[in-house]
């Protein structure tokens, strides 16, 4: 069984980003692999140590930083990664990034894709519904289960929607974004980590892929990014209990109409 | 000159840093408060396979290079400074002699189990009456036969209520002092082994220390560590320098740790309503810190580098483990100050790194002594 | 011909809030434009959900099949393309639901398009285009994106943005039946059962009022004071990450950059401490109230009134309160 997982190299939570300007983000240089791509990772190890054999591939799209989620992934037991890098690349949008990855994974053999639910750098959730579309293959997005049928051609998976999950099989080969809740991933082994210090990246730009910058010109463009508006300071409730919950109560209902 | 990480040591640092914060980092405070030794925590960590880190890979090692060995030891430090000390116990002086020294079938015996962390070793240099003075040693070893009988009692000795195995420093020769010292593997099922009471510290409380006591202790003639007798002090000598590296990068480490969490009160702490991060006098402090922190962490990595290039770096070494202790030690105290009155209180971290910081100035030879040997060199003294 | 259509939601005989939320923003993007408003609605059964759809929309497309009975891509995303091909609307938004999200996206680049997720605002700019706001970076930065060419433009956006009003005294509507292309044999993904939790409350994502206890709260058998007062204003309860951690919730609680993110009318935080994770679900809350032990709590940072004390105290006692002043 082929497995693919996209992993994305993204500024960690902690990370500091304010708006420059206009189109311009300052973001502080932390960076770790995308919080849902692990899960992905983790979901594809767990796969192949399941059956027994198979391969898993770590695939992502962006510069030298990205190198690093690739390192990440194969630190925790992939056997292959390639990067797709291209300066026509930097300024893409999911739709974009989906055209790019199909036109590279149409040269794999694949059984399961997997990615994270969505990359918290842009929270859009978009790569993985597109790139299932693109290749026109069932997907199931923010799974928190996957089975894998003894047959390999079918899978069972959970999926979160509001208030509950719903049960639902499809045929191989799939796309599925991993929720939080999938699994427990593993830290990596030290003997992972040096592996992934001395791995070959294999790397492919747009010429390689047959694609030209005109075919994943995106269809969406920031006007402009801001500083989320700043809430006014808090306003401490002084008084003593239970004096402070009457005024609490006061404030919600007559102030600001909450209830 | 090349004063840069390469991009696979970044990595590997990342990927430590980001091991230490989640298997360790939610647990500081617990580890610290328990005073317990977390088997649990060690064997977790073990199977990561980072106790092999400086042994050869025909033993379950990785034998990395010595740069990255710091890099792993700085950032083991931001965790819970008692388990890394016994994590650095293990890797360091608790295995050096074995791996070094020891028989095929000590190594498999004793270094295989150790790499995985099914054994606890540790090395037991001092005594009542002696501890930087390795000249004091009163610990004997005298070969009867085919055997060395031990007879002494070591104390303050990281992981002796728990050690599967330990080095001993004993003299083989009252009469010639630091001529006559010699390593030697003693295993805790060995008769007339037994340990003391386990001691209550002030900081590192993961960690277990105590005393340990050799009452006739009987160990094969290959127990004896060294290629020859009366080396002893000269093969301690070469593993210091590494241990000094690492101890002055645990100082930068505790130190960063330290004044990161402060820096985070101090935007958030108001008086006459203002951060207190507005003011000179606190502003001031974290200036003078970096300064100082960016000093003693670049000369420890400069350090690692002459170890790694095989230059001779005994007093470097020292003055590293002195200058980056002294650098923590200082904010440690200005971090409590940054914290005001809610230093004094447990329920904030500052009060633990101001704690765990002194056991910086013992290990790796105490302050005192190192001054004045430094001094007596720089002064061309003979 | 252009329009904007509003992807309405529905699950089990009820018509989502987010959708109607979005009818009524929708009413007033369409007559800044000058145009009409459509509202979409596909599943099996749907009858009287159209019937009420026609009195709040110009027009009402409908499929009504057994096949549409759960959603997946190859029924709901196929059709939805063939309709978006035969009526060439200029602006398609639905709610940033579990459905919405995995819909949209599939359907912007079978419709070669562009998409903007998890918006919390939609306006109408110089160019007549749509500007989507959404927050990036977990809420660190917003951005304004636009469409430059392709149509129609894509946006699901999030509950409590648009406020609901009132639309039945508009005209009625057309209902417009169209026949799926789907057989059993196109539709790959198959749903064999829904799980739902029976807590019989408004999700997290579209409560009017949630009421949260992080760690704070010390153990899962306290979580009955939480309940209470959830009970009392007919809120949902959420917790932290760390609580999930230990088990002492399900996930489906959590709030924050990897469990829900949340935009009720209000917020209440007991014994939540502010890690970035959590305050990063809570950001477009519009009013956040935080009760902590601690007085440098990072929640207070957050919240817009704050309360340092004990939430033993200080929830039962709230529960008290508001039950006296809602019985008034």
């Amino acid at each position: 069984m082929d497995i693919l997982v996209l992993v994305k190299q993204v500024p960690d939570t902690e990370a500091i980003i304010r708006a420059q300007s206009d189109t311009e983000l300052d973001i502080e240089n932390k960076y770790s692999l995308n919080f849902f791509d692990e899960f992905a990772v983790e979901e594809a190890l767990r796969i192949k140590e399941k059956l027994g054999s198979g391969k898993v591939a770590v695939i992502t799209l962006g510069s030298k930083k990205a190198v690093d989620a690739l390192r990440r992934g194969i630190a925790m037991g992939a056997d292959e990664a390639f990067q797709i890098e291209d300066p026509a690349l930097e300024e893409i949008d999911g739709y974009a990034t989906a055209k790019t990855l199909a036109k590279f994974i149409e040269s794999q053999g694949y059984d399961v894709i997997l990615c994270g639910k969505q990359a918290i750098d842009d929270d859009s959730g978009a790569v993985g519904p597109a790139l299932a579309q693109f290749l026109g293959i069932p997907y199931l997005t923010s799974i928190v289960e996957l089975k894998i049928a003894a047959d390999k051609k079918e899978a069972r998976a959970a999926r979160e929607i509001e208030g509950g999950t719903e049960i639902i099989t499809c045929p191989l080969p799939a796309l599925f974004t991993a929720q939080k809740g999938l699994n427990e991933p593993r830290i990596p082994q030290v003997a992972g980590v040096m592996k992934a210090m001395k791995a070959q990246i294999q790397k492919f730009d747009l010429k390689a892929l047959g694609l030209s910058p005109e075919d994943i010109r995106p269809k969406t463009k920031i006007l402009k990014f801001y500083p989320p508006g700043k809430r006014p300071p808090v306003k401490m409730i002084e008084e003593e209990f239970p004096k402070n919950v009457e005024v609490l109560v006061k404030i919600l209902r007559e102030q600001e109409k909450a209830i | 000159m090349d004063f840069a990480f390469t991009e696979e040591q970044e990595f590997f640092r990342q990927t430590v840093r980001d091991t230490i914060d989640r298997m360790i980092m939610p647990k500081v405070q617990e580890l610290d408060e328990g005073e317990e030794f977390s088997f649990e925590l060690w064997h977790e960590f073990a199977k990561l396979g980072y106790l092999g880190i400086r042994h050869p890979e025909e033993y379950g090692g990785m034998n990395i290079d010595v740069i990255s060995q710091m890099i792993f030891y700085e950032e083991l430090f931001r965790g819970d400074v008692g388990f890394a000390m016994t994590v650095t116990m293990q890797i360091l002086m608790g295995t050096y002699f074995i791996g070094r020294f020891g028989t095929e079938e000590i190594k498999q015996k004793v270094l295989v189990p150790a790499i995985k962390g099914e054994k606890i070793g540790t090395i037991c240099f001092t005594e009542d009456q002696s501890g930087s003075d390795l000249a004091g040693t009163r610990t004997t070893a005298v070969l009867e036969g085919d055997e060395w009988v031990i007879n002494g009692t070591k104390m303050w000795i990281t992981n002796a209520p728990t050690c599967n195995f330990c080095t001993v420093l004993a003299t083989t020769d009252p009469s010639q002092g630091i001529k006559a010292l010699n390593f030697f593997l003693v295993e805790e099922d060995m008769p007339g082994f037994s340990r003391g009471q386990q001691l209550k510290k002030l900081g590192s409380r993961s960690s277990v220390t105590g005393e340990l006591v050799f009452d006739n202790v009987r160990v094969p003639k290959d127990y004896f560590l060294g290629e020859e007798l009366g080396k002893g002090v000269q093969y301690a000598g070469e593993i210091l320098n590494e241990v000094r590296v690492m101890t002055g990068l645990a100082a930068c480490a505790i130190a960063k740790m330290a004044m990161d969490d402060a820096r985070e009160y101090a935007n958030r702490r108001i008086t006459f309503g203002n951060p207190i991060s507005k003011y000179q006098l606190i502003r001031s402090k974290f200036a003078n810190f970096w300064a100082w922190y960016e000093s003693a962490r670049w000369y420890c990595y400069r350090c690692a580098w002459m170890i790694q290039q095989g230059l001779p770096c005994l007093t470097e070494c020292m003055l590293a483990k002195m200058f980056a202790t002294e650098m923590c030690l200082s904010a440690v105290d200005e971090a409590t100050r940054i914290y005001g009155g809610n230093a004094f209180a447990m329920e904030y971290p500052s009060q633990r790194y101001f704690r765990d910081a002194r056991f910086l100035l013992y290990g790796g030879g105490c302050h005192e002594v190192l001054q004045d040997y430094l001094g007596r060199i720089y002064l061309k003294e003979d | 011909m252009a329009g904007i259509w509003i992807f309405v939601e529905q699950r089990d005989g009820a018509i989502r809030k987010v959708s109607m939320e979005l009818l009524s923003g929708g009413k007033e993007l369409a007559s800044t434009l000058g145009e009409d408003m459509a509202a979409v609605l596909l599943g099996y059964q749907v009858g009287p959900m159209a019937e009420k759809l026609a009195k709040c929309a110009d027009r009402v497309y409908v499929i009504d099949d057994p096949l549409f009975q759960y959603y997946s891509a190859d029924s709901y995303g196929e059709s939805l393309a063939n309709m978006v091909h035969t009526y060439d609307p200029s602006v398609l938004l639905g709610g940033s639901t579990f459905m919405g999200r995995d819909l949209f996206p599939w359907l912007a680049s079978r419709l070669a398009t562009g998409y903007a997720a998890d918006c919390t605002d939609i306006t109408i700019g110089d160019d007549k285009g749509i500007i989507a706001k959404r927050p990036m970076y977990g809420g660190k930065v917003l951005a304004d994106v636009v469409f430059p060419q392709a149509r129609p433009q894509m946006a699901t956006v999030r509950s409590n943005v648009f406020p609901l009003k009132s639309l039945e005294e508009a005209a009625r509507g057309e209902i417009i039946h169209i026949e799926p292309k789907e057989d059993s044999s196109t539709i790959r993904t198959k749903v064999e059962r829904a799980e739902k939790k029976a807590t019989g409350k408004v999700d997290l994502t579209e409560a009017d009022i949630v009421v949260a206890a992080g760690r704070g709260i010390k153990g899962p058998e306290n979580f009955h004071i939480i309940e209470e007062l959830a009970e009392v204003l007919n809120a949902t309860v959420g917790t932290t990450r760390a609580v999930v951690d230990n088990q002492w919730r399900d996930h489906n609680d959590q709030i924050g950059k990897s469990g829900k993110i949340i935009s009720p009318k209000l917020y209440m935080a007991f014994g939540i401490s502010g890690a970035i994770h959590h305050t990063m679900g809570i950001d477009t809350s519009k009013v956040i109230v935080a009760v902590d032990k601690k007085p440098n709590a990072l929640i207070f940072d957050y919240a817009d009134y704050g309360i340092v004390g004990d939430l033993f105290q200080i929830v039962p006692a709230l529960t008290a309160e508001f039950k006296k002043a809602l019985s008034e």
